[in-house]
């Protein structure tokens, strides 16, 4: 039996999950760059946007991972 | 012949053959990964839906955080989102004023003030709270036009983001509003207010997520804020970067409203009436484990109701500055083909955001449209059980009974809201009609439930035909105005006032006239013996005392800081 999922577990995972998504797009287009790219493409929003998001998604997902319940 | 019924399908959610910006496959895997979990959390929380209790209150269980949160994100629709930063391209930086003077005070005085009434008398809505300090009549009233206008919030809601979607995003309008709204019916449906509570934190996060990316990389091409007002100023006039110094005069500013209509029409009646009675936000407050919790959560929410212009008022000022072309009023977009107002948030997440970043940001606006929904739908669902089916259809139902009538109601409120999306098609602006609204049912409630709470000599008479009166007036000045337009310097007290400023001061006049009533039918009637006053009315009984083991827990110490530093903004940008 596990403790009930905390909704910043759910807030966690999506996050991470988004992270990773997105830095690796924002990778992919240092080498393959977009035909129509947005202002200021050349700040590489992705990857650092998505970076963050991974950081605080993986942490978030960690801390309240649900529990064993003894 | 039998293909027929699968042309019309497919005619009838075909996406339109021009768009904006185009979706690519990471963009749709962003959108559809938020779709699954939002499912998923209304099938996991099913089993903590059981009963009345944990269907409707969310089982009075929520911290002080996440109903903070939920209290903040439910009224975070998408009429919050794109309509302001839309009125902030229109009216400048004024339209922040609803973010702050029309929001933070209310939140605050319901923290201190009112949420021990509600929460000590355990009432289950706001008209819950009138049958017991007024009796049937008034909870009838209010529970009807609550559920009314709930209906045609959600309805309004939804057709503003369908139809930015199928603008920016060439998204067919009948695919917008069905997918949409049967998600949010399936997970309220399934998990009721946790559900909806546990969706709108993570919606509230995914909005600062999303957005947050416009501001930051708007300043950056914009040149600082200082850069930004010198070109807003030079382009427009120096009028739509000032908070309160162009407000002496109706004609002084874009908005053309008055500092009299923004202090006690915006902030005294519809703000207050908004935040501390309007069910849709309450309900969130109501579902807090404590009394603690119940009084931290609206000043939770405050502080990032106060944070929420950068993501959604900034952008609009922004566009001012560096979109290349010029947006027009929604009537005149739908006749020439430019682009709205309304749709300044999604053309400037289009002008920075590339593949990922725009699925996300376009999450994050799907996220505000089912905030708002489901805030709507379960509000509604929880009024029409409890003060209206429950306290005059049939009183005597299982608890079980009621449980499934909250479900079933989540289905039909969606429907209804479906049916309003369709009907509000023509509404030539959708912001103004929405404000228009809340005067005529939320500024004589507040006048009714504010006097009931602190003066116990106000009576169920006083209370019943104030909120009438006050209902009535609200109508009748709108109707006025609406077949006489000259009549506008009686009710807004300037022939230079606009729609906005009409609002604001129809709902101090109907406030006025609700207050006046109340105490006059008050003094005439039999009040009800102090007795049957307990925890309803202030000074009848004393309120349970809160033992805080630190100052800093103090509710009153956090909102006092929020208060300083509401103040701190305001002259920043007077």
């Amino acid at each position: 039996m596990r403790e009930e999922i905390s909704i910043w577990f759910f807030a966690g995972v999506l996050f991470l999950i988004y992270g990773v998504i997105i830095t690796s797009q924002g990778l992919w287009e240092l080498s393959h760059p977009l035909v129509n790219p947005p202002v200021l493409y050349y700040l590489h929003a992705p990857i650092w946007w998505g970076a963050m998001m991974t950081v605080a998604g993986l942490s978030y997902t960690i801390r309240f991972w649900p529990r064993r319940i003894r | 012949m039998q293909l027929q019924p699968f042309v019309a399908f497919s005619t009838y959610f075909a996406a339109p053959v021009h768009s904006l910006a185009h979706l690519n496959a990471i963009d749709i895997a962003v959108i559809a990964i938020y779709f699954a979990i939002v499912i998923f959390i209304g099938f996991y929380l099913k089993g903590s839906a059981n009963t009345s209790e944990e269907f409707f209150m969310a089982g009075r269980e929520m911290t002080a955080w996440i109903a903070g949160l939920s209290f903040v994100s439910a009224n975070l629709g998408s009429l919050e989102l794109m309509g302001w930063a839309g009125s902030a391209y229109q009216y400048g930086i004024l339209a922040t004023h609803w973010y702050w003077i029309g929001a933070i005070p209310a939140m605050l005085f319901l923290g201190i003030i009112m949420m021990p009434f509600y929460y000590i008398s355990k009432v289950n809505s706001v008209p819950g709270y009138l049958h017991l300090r007024y009796g049937d009549g008034a909870r009838a009233l209010s529970a009807v036009s609550f559920a009314f206008m709930t209906v045609l919030m959600s309805g309004i809601n939804m057709y503003s983001m369908a139809l930015v979607m199928k603008v920016v995003l060439g998204w067919n309008l009948n695919f917008s509003i069905w997918v949409s709204s049967i998600t949010v019916a399936l997970y309220v449906g399934l998990g009721g207010l946790r559900s909806a509570i546990y969706n709108e934190v993570l919606q509230f996060l995914l909005i600062w997520l999303g957005a947050l990316l416009v501001p930051i990389l708007g300043l950056i091409d914009a040149g600082g804020w200082t850069n930004l007002k010198h070109q807003i100023g030079a382009r427009l006039g120096s009028e739509y970067v000032h908070l309160w110094s162009t407000t002496g005069h109706f004609s002084e500013n874009p908005m053309g409203i008055h500092w009299t209509g923004l202090v006690f029409g915006l902030a005294l009646v519809i703000s207050c009436g908004y935040w501390t009675t309007d069910f849709l936000v309450v309900q969130r407050v109501l579902s807090a484990n404590n009394l603690r919790s119940a009084r931290m959560a609206p000043i939770i929410g405050a502080a990032f109701k106060m944070a929420v212009p950068f993501i959604v008022i900034l952008p609009g000022l922004l566009a001012l500055a560096v979109l290349p072309y010029h947006l027009v009023g929604e009537s005149q977009a739908v006749a020439t083909g430019q682009h709205s107002y309304n749709e300044v948030l999604p053309l400037m997440l289009v002008r920075y955001c590339g593949p990922g970043l725009l699925g996300l940001g376009v999450t994050a606006l799907i996220a505000g449209f089912m905030s708002g929904m489901a805030g709507n739908v379960s509000a509604f669902s929880t009024v029409w059980t409890y003060d209206i089916y429950g306290a005059f259809l049939n009183k005597k139902a299982t608890d079980q009974h009621y449980v499934a009538m909250g479900r079933w109601c989540t289905f039909i409120g969606v429907l209804i809201s479906v049916g309003t999306a369709y009907l509000v098609q023509h509404a030539a602006s959708i912001m103004d009609y929405v404000q228009g609204l809340f005067s005529f049912f939320i500024a004589p409630l507040f006048g009714t439930v504010i006097l009931g709470m602190l003066w116990k000599r106000t009576t169920k008479a006083g209370g019943f035909w104030g909120l009438l009166a006050g209902t009535c007036t609200a109508i009748g000045l709108f109707l006025w105005v609406h077949f006489d337009p000259s009549a506008l310097r009686y009710v807004a007290l300037s022939a230079s006032a606009k729609t906005l400023a009409e609002d604001m001061y129809r709902a101090l006049w109907s406030w006025l006239v609700c207050v006046i009533v109340t105490v006059v039918v008050s003094y005439a009637t039999k009040p009800k013996p102090v007795s049957e006053l307990e925890g309803l009315v202030y000074g009848v009984v004393p309120l349970p005392v809160e033992h805080d083991d630190h100052w800093y827990q103090k509710p009153i110490v956090w909102a006092g800081m929020i208060a300083v530093l509401f103040v701190i903004l305001n002259i920043i940008f007077w």
